[in-house]
Order: structure tokens, then C-alpha cells, then sequence
């Protein structure tokens, strides 16, 4: 299957696997390429629970979404949200208040394309096209946008993103960037892979990423922690996604979730 | 089993195998809709399942499984059937979706280059800098049109296929090259450099050079960046200062230095004719009509005078308030002159007043070669003051002969410092003769400038400031001499004789510096006299005294026998005095006055000698009269000259000595 798809257009690197497709296919969707295909087999072998933890980690979102919709917040800055698939954030938000504001924010050219052909002729919703490693230029377009009122407070997601954040990009400064730019009541969540959690199929996960344009790095409980420095982590703090706020009975394995889940309020 | 308790069952199967973006609740009830309407309608379940997003691998399984004990095979088969041909269709929807998303990338990616392309297409054209991209042989790929300018060329494509390196200065090729090798293989990022480039003329040109690396998509070098900066540029804006500085900024011709340089040039070839206007009366409309309308006056009389100059081919200028310069080729200076005056006297207004315009003009005509532009300026200037003191809208013409008397010593003074520098004042020697036994005692140090005497040049000296410099200059030369007779010729060697002008005199850094000139000069104090100015003693200065001190011997100059400075002499222990006066007549009663005098001189132990005899006879009458020597019956020698008689007269057999 590795062949060029016909209907795939010239000129576009569809053997070049990214890491947002990935996420897509694991999600069942069908917005991906032979390559992306290949590497979430890979993956797979890696951690035979991926699609299990990409479905874990979508939830976790949708919950935390709906929970700050539940605390009064009306705009939202998607951070490194991807190929838009099942349940995007503004789908999510507009169905407890269709008058919520949305900006999602990605860098891959593909990715940015997907979403302005979503959210064509949607007044209050946008996608800005930034590294969100580069608060200050993603600050500035998400004002420039008008979608975002920066005196009340803001909902800001990093739903999976955060792994893929070297070290050496400083994450922490990069939270503290968006932290100082919105205003105290704003919430932050973040869910991002651990080693604390199957550390060997975690290192598995690493290697076949290392060769992709995505490599990912995973972090510990207290590094995570770190991230919400001038948060208030809610209940149940920093746990496995599942364990995150579950609706209803919960079936499935925290220790094979792969994903740490965390939200918190700024103070 | 009841409908309601299916759909939860189906609902905790079918979850694990798909995210579905519902609540529980809500997943169920759609579940349960699903169940009610299975029977009827197996594919509108279907198409409900992939709608919702129960898609995963294991999705229609677990449907299978949980609906299979409850509803027939015939319904589930229609319902699977259905369920792929809406995964298919979902499939076609989506890869159509991202499709799209994959052109409007793509274009955006092309528009994004285009534009940037087109930018830097833009600022790579229209770039005050030389840019030149090269490849790693020094072959120009691109160039922009600055480039080409800057080394002579049409146009930037002219640069193209062209080395480089053909532009560098022959000894930077080697220099240049390790640089351009250290970006390449990004030891360095960039270099910055001042060098000269060879323009294709074969004319230098100054230029920064910034040099850097182009990379292709994977970080690899392939090409330089040459940025050349033309700083000879700065000589454009220091020709443009320079304009500023020639032109005069309210009618814009040519000022006053700018005019003196072009007549400069035009002395040595055909003979010219100058004319110097001054308006007629424009003090008057400069105080009467206010200062922008004097301003305008003047503009329209610059105007009017260009237009007479270009016909006449003459040079213009503005060189002073309300004056004006013309240079024409010599011509008939009346016609001239009534011309001129007709220019000007066009009806004219200003701010609605009628002005009547006229000039006097002075008129210097066919000068000769020799004279320097400034001095044909101030003739100019001196023949214009004369015309303006004969009245309004008349002219002279400049007399040479009236003018050199007119010129006098000021002149000279004014040209001193000049001639000093230029070393045209000459130290020359006096012999000084002993009235008694006609030997020369020694040589007095003189100025001596053009046809002027000492006392002369250091009168001037004193009116121009210059005197104590040239003082202190004569004593250092004039024992520097000194000293090297004394080395040459030993005993024989002339004593020497200074005479200070008033202000060295009374200087309080006399005593320094004749200590500096012997110390430096090795001059033994005992070979030098030292002439004060009287009136310096007179005044109360004490330089005499400090110097007899110091073993200086030393005499007072310009005596005249007055009672004041008779006394002097019984207070100021001096060897000598020295008079300029007529030598005493033998016959003539002043002739016993004089010798009283010099004798009353004598009683007080000084000798008495007198500057200025240039005669045998004088001399004598002088002697009779009781002096005891002279200056100046010999005429002053050169250093090189008192050497050589130095020499000639050394030759005599020491039986003569």
C-alpha cells in the first residue's frame, strides 16, 4: 500500500507521516496517507492499546471541554489541535452554548488547510496557522483573530501536544506564556504521554516516533505538575485519562491508557 | 430481552471499539432509536452507526454479537451490508475532504512563494545595495542592476556567468577566498569587509562587502550571497556638501570661493574682464520693504543676470550681500557695462512695489597672468567702492598703479605669517666693526624679508602678532649657528649679536628661553650679546638684570641720551648701549654735544655703538665723536656666506695670527 494514491494531488509529501494523521487513523478516521497508515502500525506493535488510548484521550478532552463550559467559559484556544476529526472542540462547546468561540492552532500545512475547509463561514470559529511552541506570535494572531476576548477568562487545551515538545523548547515557559496572557478563572488542560505508565511499551512508542517528523517525549507525574505552575489542579489531579472526571462506570484499564490527564484553574 | 436494557448493552459494547463524541445517554438513546427502527430499516441503522462515528475495527462486530441473539440473520446481513457501503462512502467523503485540504495547502504553500518570490524578486531589483548570488565557483547565478552599477556594467544581466572575482582587487583575491571558503563550510556565518573592487573601466571603487550562504530545503550550502555596499557613495554626498559649500543657498549661483576657483582657472588662458556690481540703494528696500522682499529682489536679479551670462558665456556669481560677479571674456567693457545696466533696469516688482534697479560696477580688464585670482577680486572690489563714491549706476575701472600705494605696508603685514611659513624670512649676519681698531667684533643675527630692514620686518612682526614667535625663532637659529662656528672655527668664531624687538624684550619668558636656545644649542653664554629694547628697561622690566646674571652680557637698544635713560644706566648693569642717528659732523655743534654724551656714557662703564652706518665717513665722524663701534658698514651676509669668509680666512699661515 505504499505506492502514490491517485487522488492525492501533485506536489504534496504524502510519504512523509505526521503525526496529526496518525492520531486520525488511530481515531478511525480517514483523513491519512499509506505512510501514516504504516507508522500506526508500528505504533500499534508498540503499544497494541493505541487505539483504545486515542479514544481515551479525545474523551478526555470532550470532558474537559464540557467541564468548563460547566464554569462559565465561552472561548477556547485549541492548541496544536490537528486534522480535525470526531468531536472537534467547537462541535463539542457549541452544543452547550452554540455563541462559544473557538481558535485552533497548527502549524502542519495540511492540517490548517482541513480545518479552514471545517470551519469555512463559521464566524466564531478560526484556525490560526503557529507554532504553538511560539506563544507570542500565536497570542498575537489569536487577538488579531477578534475571537478572543483576553479580559475574560479563556479556555486553553493541549490535548496530546505537549509530547511533542522537546525539553529543550522549554514547555514550562511556554505554559507560563499563555498563563500570563489570559486572565485569572481561565483553565488549562493538558493531557500528554507517560512513562510512568507501561514504561516499556512507552519507550517502544519513542522509538518508532523517533524516525517521524513528530518525535515524541514523555513526562513524568512531577513534570507534568511543573506544567501548572500558577494553576489550581481541580479533582482528581494528575491521573490516567480514564480516571479523569469519567462518565458513568468506568471499563477501561487506567494503567494501559499510556496518557496523563490534567486540569487545572488559573489562580 | 426489553429494548431499552439492549441498547445499554450495545452501548458498553460498542464504546470501547470507537470514540463516539455523545454522552452515555445520549449514545444510548440513539442506540435505542436504532433498535426501534432496525427491523424497517437495517440501512438507515447502518448509516446512523458510521454518522455517529462507531466506526472501529471491532465496531460491526460487537454490534453482531450483542443484536445477533435478538433480531434474524436476513436484517443483521442488510444492516452489515449497508454499514460498509457507508464506511465506503465516509471513506470517499473524507479522502475527498483532505483532498481539498491538500490542494488549498499546496496553493497556499505556491502563494506564500509566490509572493515572497515576488518580494524578494522586489527588493533584490529595486536594492540601493549590490547583490550578487554565486555559486561555490564564484560564477554570478543572479545579480541585480545596483551590482552592475557599481562595477560599471548596463544592467545585472550583464553580470550573470561572469566570476566574481574578475571585480576583486587583484592582492584581495587570496584574502577574499579563504573568506568566501569559511561561509561555505560554516566556520563563520557571514564576513564583512572593506575592500576595492575593480570596476570594468579599470577604476577602483570602495565598497563593503557582507558576504553569506544560501541553503537548499535540507540545510545544505549551494550558493553565496555577495552584498556590496558602493561607499565611494559617501563621495557623492561629500560632492554634494562640496556643492552646498560653493553655492549660494538663496539664489543658488555660485559664491564667492566657488567664483575666486573659476577665475583661477580662466587667468592662464584668454585674457577676461571682471565685473563687480553692487545694487544701487538695496539697503534702502531691505529696510523700508522688510528683508523677504529684499530676498526676492535678489533672486529675480540672479535670474536676470544667469540669462545675461548664458548669453554671454560668462561666469557668475553671488560674492557678497548684495553683490554680484561677472567674468566674460574681455570685451568692450562700456558696452558691457550699459548692457548690465539695462538687465537690471527692467521695470521690476516686487509684492506689487515697483522697484528701480541699478548697480555700480567696478571693472577690472585684461589683468595680467600673474595676478592671483583674490588680488584680481580685491581690485575688483576697491574699483566698485570707488564707482559707488561717484554716485548711483556709475562704474570705474580698476587703476593698478593708484592701488599700490593704497596697498602699503598692510598688505605685507597681512602676508607676513605666510612668508615666515614659507621660510622667505632669512636670518642674515651684520658685521659689527670696533671704530678703534676696525675689527669686527662680532655678527648681529638680522631679519631680513624681501627689500625690508630688520627693524622694519620686526615692526611689522609686532603689528601682526608675530614678533615674539619670530623672536624666539631668531635667538634659537642664530645660536644654533652660533654655536656651530664656534664648533668650525673656535676662537675665531663672530660673537653673537642679538638685538630683541620691544615686545621680546619685556617678555617674561625671555631669560627662559635664551637658557633653552644656548643649553640646546651648546653656544657658550659668553659668545652671545643680547640687544634689549631701552624702553623695555625703561618701563621697569628686570629682564636686563636677570640676564647679566645669568652671565648674558647684554646692551640696551635704542638709546637716544635722554636723562631717563642715563639714569637707567647707573642702575642696569649693561655693556653697552646702541644709537640710530645721524653721524655728528665734525663741524657741526651737535658734534661736542655728542661727544659729551658719550662720554657721560662711558663714565658710567658702558660702551656706546651706533646701527646704521653704512659709510667710511660716517664711521669716522662717529669715531672722532668718541664711539666705540659700528653696524652696518659692511652689508649683511648670509649664514652660508659668513661660513666661507670663515673659511677663506683661515687659510692665512699662523705666523699671522
Amino acid at each position: 500500500m505504499s505506492e502514490r494514491v491517485s487522488w492525492v494531488p501533485e506536489g504534496v509529501d504524502v510519504g512523509r507521516p505526521s503525526a496529526a494523521r496518525l492520531y486520525d487513523y488511530l481515531l478511525g478516521g480517514g483523513h491519512n496517507f499509506a505512510a501514516d497508515r504504516a507508522l500506526a502500525e508500528k505504533f500499534l506493535q508498540a503499544q497494541p492499546n493505541a487505539r483504545t488510548i486515542a479514544r481515551l484521550n479525545r474523551a478526555f478532552l470532550r470532558r474537559a471541554v464540557l467541564l468548563m463550559i460547566d464554569e462559565g467559559i465561552r472561548q477556547f484556544l485549541d492548541l496544536g489541535s490537528g486534522i480535525p476529526t470526531v468531536g472537534n472542540v467547537h462541535e463539542i462547546a457549541r452544543k452547550a452554548d452554540p455563541e462559544a468561540h473557538v481558535v485552533y492552532v497548527d502549524f502542519e500545512e495540511v492540517a490548517v488547510a482541513h480545518s479552514q475547509l471545517i470551519l469555512e463561514g463559521d464566524p466564531r470559529a478560526t484556525i490560526i496557522q503557529e507554532d504553538m511552541t511560539r506563544p507570542d506570535a500565536v497570542l498575537r494572531s489569536a487577538r488579531h483573530s477578534g475571537l478572543i476576548d483576553f479580559s475574560q477568562p479563556v479556555g486553553v487545551l493541549t490535548a496530546g501536544v505537549f509530547h511533542f515538545v522537546p525539553p529543550q523548547a522549554d514547555p514550562n515557559s511556554i505554559v507560563a506564556a499563555y498563563r500570563d496572557a489570559v486572565p485569572t478563572g481561565s483553565y488549562l488542560a493538558v493531557s500528554q504521554f507517560t512513562q510512568d505508565l507501561q514504561p516499556e511499551e512507552m519507550a517502544g512508542i519513542v522509538e518508532v516516533m523517533k524516525k517521524s517528523q513528530n518525535p515524541m517525549y514523555p513526562r513524568t507525574k512531577s513534570e507534568i505538575e511543573a506544567l501548572f505552575s500558577g494553576f489550581e489542579l481541580l479533582e482528581p489531579g494528575i491521573v490516567p485519562t480514564p480516571l479523569w472526571r469519567p462518565e458513568g462506570t468506568n471499563t477501561d484499564d487506567p494503567d494501559r491508557a499510556g496518557i496523563y490527564a490534567a486540569v487545572g484553574r488559573k489562580l | 430481552m426489553e429494548l431499552p436494557e439492549l441498547a445499554a448493552r450495545w452501548m458498553h459494547a460498542l464504546t470501547p471499539t470507537a470514540y463516539i463524541p455523545l454522552s452515555h445517554a445520549e449514545i444510548e438513546q440513539a442506540l435505542l432509536d436504532s433498535l426501534r427502527e432496525l427491523p424497517e430499516s437495517p440501512e438507515s441503522v447502518a448509516y446512523r452507526l458510521v454518522s455517529l462515528h462507531a466506526t472501529g475495527p471491532d465496531s460491526l462486530r460487537a454490534t453482531i454479537e450483542v443484536l445477533s441473539p435478538t433480531f434474524e440473520l436476513p436484517v443483521l446481513a442488510r444492516m452489515a451490508s449497508a454499514y460498509a457501503q457507508a464506511m465506503r462512502m465516509d471513506a470517499f467523503d473524507q479522502q475527498e475532504e483532505i483532498k481539498v485540504a491538500i490542494v488549498r495547502a499546496k496553493q497556499r504553500v505556491e502563494r506564500t512563494l509566490m509572493v515572497s518570490q515576488a518580494r524578494f524578486q522586489e527588493v533584490f531589483d529595486s536594492a540601493a545595495l549590490g547583490i550578487a548570488i554565486t555559486d561555490f565557483t564564484g560564477r554570478c547565478v543572479q545579480a541585480n542592476d545596483a551590482l552592475a552599477e557599481i562595477v560599471g556594467l548596463e544592467s545585472g544581466a550583464d553580470v550573470n556567468d561572469r566570476d566574481l572575482r574578475e571585480f576583486y582587487h587583484p592582492e584581495d583575491v587570496a584574502a577574499l577566498g579563504a573568506s568566501y571558503r569559511k561561509v561555505q563550510e560554516g566556520h563563520i556565518d557571514r564576513f564583512r569587509d572593506q575592500r576595492k573592487l575593480v570596476r570594468v573601466d579599470g577604476e577602483p571603487v570602495w565598497v563593503y562587502l557582507a558576504v553569506s550562504v544560501l541553503r537548499d530545503a535540507d540545510g545544505r550550502p549551494t550558493h553565496h550571497v555577495t552584498m556590496v555596499e558602493d561607499i565611494s557613495e559617501l563621495h557623492l554626498l561629500q560632492r554634494n556638501l562640496d556643492h552646498q559649500l560653493l553655492h549660494d543657498s538663496l539664489t543658488g549661483l555660485s559664491n564667492r570661493q566657488h567664483f575666486i576657483s573659476q577665475v583661477e582657472r580662466q587667468l592662464d588662458g584668454r585674457p577676461i574682464t571682471l565685473y563687480h556690481l553692487g545694487l544701487d540703494a538695496f539697503s534702502v528696500v531691505n529696510i523700508g520693504l522688510g528683508q523677504e522682499t529684499g530676498d526676492k529682489l535678489l533672486k529675480i536679479v540672479a535670474t536676470r543676470l544667469s540669462r545675461f551670462a548664458a548669453e554671454k558665456n560668462a561666469v557668475l556669481a553671488r560674492v557678497g550681500g548684495d553683490e554680484f560677479a561677472i567674468m566674460v571674456n574681455a570685451d568692450t567693457v562700456t558696452s558691457t557695462v550699459e548692457e548690465i545696466q539695462e538687465v537690471l533696469g527692467e521695470p521690476t516688482f516686487v509684492d506689487d512695489h515697483g522697484i528701480a534697479l541699478s548697480a555700480s560696477i567696478g571693472v577690472v580688464d585684461r589683468p595680467p597672468a600673474f595676478v592671483t585670482a583674490s588680488e584680481l577680486m580685491r581690485c575688483a572690489n576697491s574699483a566698485l567702492r570707488q564707482a559707488k563714491a561717484r554716485g548711483k549706476r556709475q562704474w570705474a575701472l580698476h587703476d593698478p598703479h593708484d592701488d599700490a600705494r593704497r596697498r602699503g605696508k598692510y598688505a605685507l603685514a597681512a602676508s607676513m605669517p605666510g612668508a615666515w611659513e614659507h621660510g622667505e624670512i632669512e636670518i642674515v649676519y651684520a658685521p659689527v666693526h670696533d671704530l678703534e681698531t676696525s675689527e669686527v667684533l662680532g655678527a648681529v643675527a638680522r631679519l631680513h624679508w624681501d627689500d625690508l630692514s630688520h627693524n622694519d620686518t620686526m615692526a611689522l612682526a609686532d603689528s601682526t602678532g608675530l614678533s615674539l614667535p619670530i623672536g624666539r625663532w631668531l635667538l634659537r637659529e642664530a645660536c644654533a649657528q652660533a654655536a656651530r662656528w664656534v664648533e668650525e672655527f673656535g676662537d675665531r668664531a663672530p660673537t653673537l649679536h642679538i638685538a630683541l624687538g620691544a615686545l621680546q624684550s619685556r617678555d617674561e619668558d625671555l631669560v627662559a628661553d635664551v637658557k633653552r636656545a644656548l643649553d640646546e644649542t651648546g653656544l657658550p653664554p659668553e659668545r652671545l650679546r643680547l640687544a634689549l629694547d631701552i624702553s623695555s628697561v625703561l618701563a621697569g622690566d628686570d629682564n636686563a638684570v636677570v640676564l647679566h646674571d645669568s652671565g648674558i652680557v647684554t646692551a640696551l637698544d635704542g638709546f637716544h641720551g635722554g636723562h631717563d635713560e642715563l639714569a637707567v644706566l647707573t642702575e642696569v648693569p649693561v655693556r653697552s648701549v646702541i644709537t640710530r642717528a645721524p653721524a655728528p659732523d665734525p663741524d657741526s655743534p651737535l658734534h661736542q654735544a655728542m661727544r659729551a654724551l658719550i662720554a657721560t656714557v662711558h663714565s658710567f662703564g658702558v660702551r656706546f655703538g651706533v646701527d646704521e652706518v653704512h659709510t667710511l665717513t660716517d664711521a669716522e665722524h662717529w669715531r672722532q665723536a668718541g664711539a666705540d663701534g659700528v653696524i652696518g658698514l659692511l652689508p649683511a651676509l648670509t649664514a652660508e656666506e659668513v661660513t666661507e669668509l670663515l673659511a677663506t680666512a683661515a687659510s692665512p699661515p699662523p705666523a699671522a695670527s
